[in-house]
């Protein structure tokens, strides 16, 4: 008989530390729910982001593959919200369960074929689905106005009522990402989710086990479009206008720096990645024309140090302690 | 000593209250403006930002407006719709600005105008309009009506040559589309026929495969349409083709069609807008306008194009304008005041405004020119 292992205090301090991205991130947006101004905005699309990013994640972090191209979900799921509540009056809930059905039908479609590739061929593919959507989306004027985007898109509606105040749509999509959040977490723990670690470990090895890779890259790969598409579709009703350019491949390379500043394969890393980049711009407003210059130094100071992302930090100080022990 | 302590700060109290009192009063006039200073709109906005910089300086040079200091907030959109709403709520909630003068990143300003609109902040814009009846309420633009750009291609080329087929290059931007829109719908009163419509990105390296096409169809004059390097990729792309064709382009900084008219020579003209071709301008009120605008443009930017810029001057002499009509500085009431103005000679033309036209170039301002031993003239 094994005895259980009691809690240390060095657990005791792991655990609170590996709490602190959770604990940080959270006390932002409670800051930004009851101080309101702008801050309200920036995490309302920091929201929307972990939403997506969470998607990504389960793609690219627990199953280890490649996608360039989840902004294409996204568009689908964004602009058939639009389309379907400014122009045939659907309210936002259908409309985006037809968005949904349409960006999982595009994944299914897509990923079925582009799966059976690897690596780079895998990225490269998924690369030109999201160039390809955001093509439509300009040269399709007569559903997407092109350039001229749709407005007027309604605020998120459930059963006749608007959320229209933006602490209210900050409460709502808080809701949205602890029920994302939850998802993840249980399919990291679930059998699918294991599966999708061996395939993520050896896609060889996976199959030896029994487990059929491309199967699994799948499933992994269109429960990872409908998040995109919940968060292209969150995105169209918050903002009450949607075009081409809210999808494009700046929206990638955003989600990726949110996935890896935060830390890939993690539950916390989406949450705490998407807040973290979309404050740090707002942290270094006042530097005006240097702003940039400051976010991106701030982005190779935080992979320097912590790259494995900053959900990961509590590790960092393990490392040292564990340093610290041998040394005395 | 504790009387003389209480003395002391009873005197320090009044002294920051005598100081206070005035300040209150002189509380500047916050201008706000969302501007694509970087990205894709960042040479048109950065001369739009410059142009308002001007005014506001040359206004508070005379004491502001009604005796209230003009300050301007200028936040980078990135040109991004997104960034651009962010930057919107910043500039509201943290600045507080009274008015914005916004550049003319058109998706970034219509993703604001809902938020800008239920705050009752009047907008008035480098951009076209918004398209919902609510916003358009709160906004206003100093652009001139799509078509004019393309009626003053199309009668020169009615009145001047005997071309009578023409092509339509043009980007996929908001503005290129109307104007796009415009020549189809009225290149038959023109007695001209559209024998093709080709569009390209602002990105493209070439454009002979477009160019082509509308020659082969019959067209013997390009109508192009858009911003950028692509004006300069189509002249080269007429050359190396050996058409004989002429190219007549939408409105640019004069900087960009210098090398144009190196490549075309005499089959290139460009759309002008009053304030690239002042030289040239007859005396009156439209040069009067201009002569205001450039004198400090000028000691300021030099030789610098001034045709955004000059708009911004006028969205900041429209907005003093409507207040010292109302004699309020209250968003409602500008934005009243704003609506009610009526022959306002600006540096681009006369503005008339009214509860159905917020875009209130009203008469076509714009001439046609072309480049001769690198000096601009005016053909039409």
């Amino acid at each position: 008989m094994t005895k259980s292992p009691t809690i240390t205090f060095p657990d005791m301090t792991r655990r609170g530390l590996g709490a602190l991205p959770w604990i940080a991130a959270a006390g932002v947006l409670a800051y930004a729910f009851f101080v309101g101004g702008y801050l309200t905005t920036v995490m309302s699309f920091a929201l929307i982001y972990v939403v997506f990013v969470t998607g990504l994640n389960v793609f690219m972090g627990y199953a280890g593959q490649v996608s360039f191209g989840h902004n294409a979900f996204a568009a689908l799921s964004g602009y058939t919200s639009a389309y379907l509540t400014t122009s045939h009056g659907f309210a936002p809930l259908p409309a985006f369960g037809a968005g949904l059905a349409l960006a999982l039908s595009c994944a299914l479609i897509v990923g079925y074929p582009t799966l059976r590739l690897k690596g780079h061929y895998l990225a490269m593919a998924t690369l030109a689905i999201g160039l390809i959507v955001y093509e439509v989306a300009v040269e399709w004027t007569s559903v997407t106005q092109g350039y001229m985007g749709i407005s007027g898109i309604p605020p998120i509606g459930i059963a006749g009522y608007e959320i229209t105040s933006e602490r209210g749509q900050l409460a709502f999509l808080t809701v949205i990402v602890a029920l994302a959040t939850l998802v993840s977490w249980r399919i990291r723990e679930s059998r699918f989710g294991r599966a999708l670690s061996a395939v993520a470990g050896s896609e060889d090895a996976a199959r030896a086990l029994g487990i059929s890779a491309s199967r699994y890259k799948l499933s992994a790969f269109l429960a990872s479009a409908a998040f995109a598409a919940l968060a292209g579709s969150l995105f169209v009703h918050v903002v009450g206008f949607v075009s081409p350019e809210v999808y494009g491949l700046h929206m990638v390379v955003l989600a990726f720096t949110m996935l890896y500043v935060g830390g890939i394969g993690t539950i916390a890393g989406p949450f705490v990645g998407a807040v973290i980049i979309s404050l740090l711009p707002e942290m270094f407003r006042q530097f005006k024309d240097y702003q940039d210059l400051a976010y991106g130094a701030a982005l190779i100071l935080l992979l320097i140090y912590a790259p494995r992302g900053l959900s990961t930090i509590s590790s960092l100080f393990r490392r040292a302690a564990a340093k610290k022990a041998v040394v005395s | 000593m504790s009387k003389m302590l209480t003395t002391g700060f009873a005197a320090l109290v009044a002294a920051g209250l005598m100081t206070a009192a005035p300040a209150v009063a002189q509380e500047p006039y916050k201008i706000g403006m969302s501007a694509g200073l970087t990205g894709y709109a960042a040479t048109v906005d950065r001369a739009w930002r410059d142009g308002v910089e001007v005014a506001i300086a040359a206004l508070n040079a005379k004491g502001g407006i009604m005796g209230r200091k003009l300050e301007l907030v200028v936040e980078d959109n990135k040109s991004e719709p997104q960034e651009a709403v962010t930057v919107y709520r910043k500039m509201m909630s943290s600045d507080k600005v009274n008015i914005f003068i916004s550049g003319c990143v058109s998706a970034g300003n219509f993703a604001a105008a809902g938020l800008v609109a239920r705050a009752e902040i009047p907008m008035v814009l480098c951009s076209i309009l918004p398209q919902q009846p609510d916003q358009v309420k709160w906004a206003f633009s100093t652009l001139p009506p799509a078509g004019f750009e393309v009626d003053t291609r199309l009668k020169y080329l009615m009145d001047k040559t005997q071309i009578r087929k023409i092509g339509v290059l043009h980007d996929p931007t908001p503005y290129a589309n109307l104007q796009k829109n415009h020549a189809q719908k009225v290149a038959a009163d023109y007695g001209l026929e559209v024998v093709g419509v080709e569009s390209y990105k602002q990105d493209d390296a070439d454009l002979s495969v477009q160019i082509s096409k509308m020659h082969a169809a019959g067209a013997r004059a390009i109508l192009k349409i858009g911003l950028g390097g692509t004006t300069l990729t189509a002249a080269k792309n007429i050359k190396q083709l050996g058409l004989d064709m002429l190219m007549l382009t939408s409105l640019e900084d004069i900087a960009v069609f210098k090398p144009v008219a190196e490549v075309l020579g005499d089959k290139f003209f460009f759309v002008a807008s009053p304030s690239q071709v002042y030289d040239v301008l007859p005396d009156g009120p439209l040069k009067a306008a201009l002569t205001a605008f450039l004198t400090p443009w000028r000691a300021k930017h030099g030789d610098r194009d001034p045709n955004w810029a000059s708009r911004g001057w006028d969205a900041v002499m429209l907005t003093a304008a409507a207040i010292e009509k109302e004699k309020s500085f209250e968003g409602p009431k500008v934005r009243d005041g704003l609506e009610s103005i009526s022959g306002f000679q600006g540096t681009t033309g006369v503005y008339n405004m009214s509860p159905t036209v917020h875009q209130g170039i009203t008469t076509n301002p714009l001439l046609l020119a072309t480049i001769v031993d690198g000096k601009v003239k005016v053909v039409q």
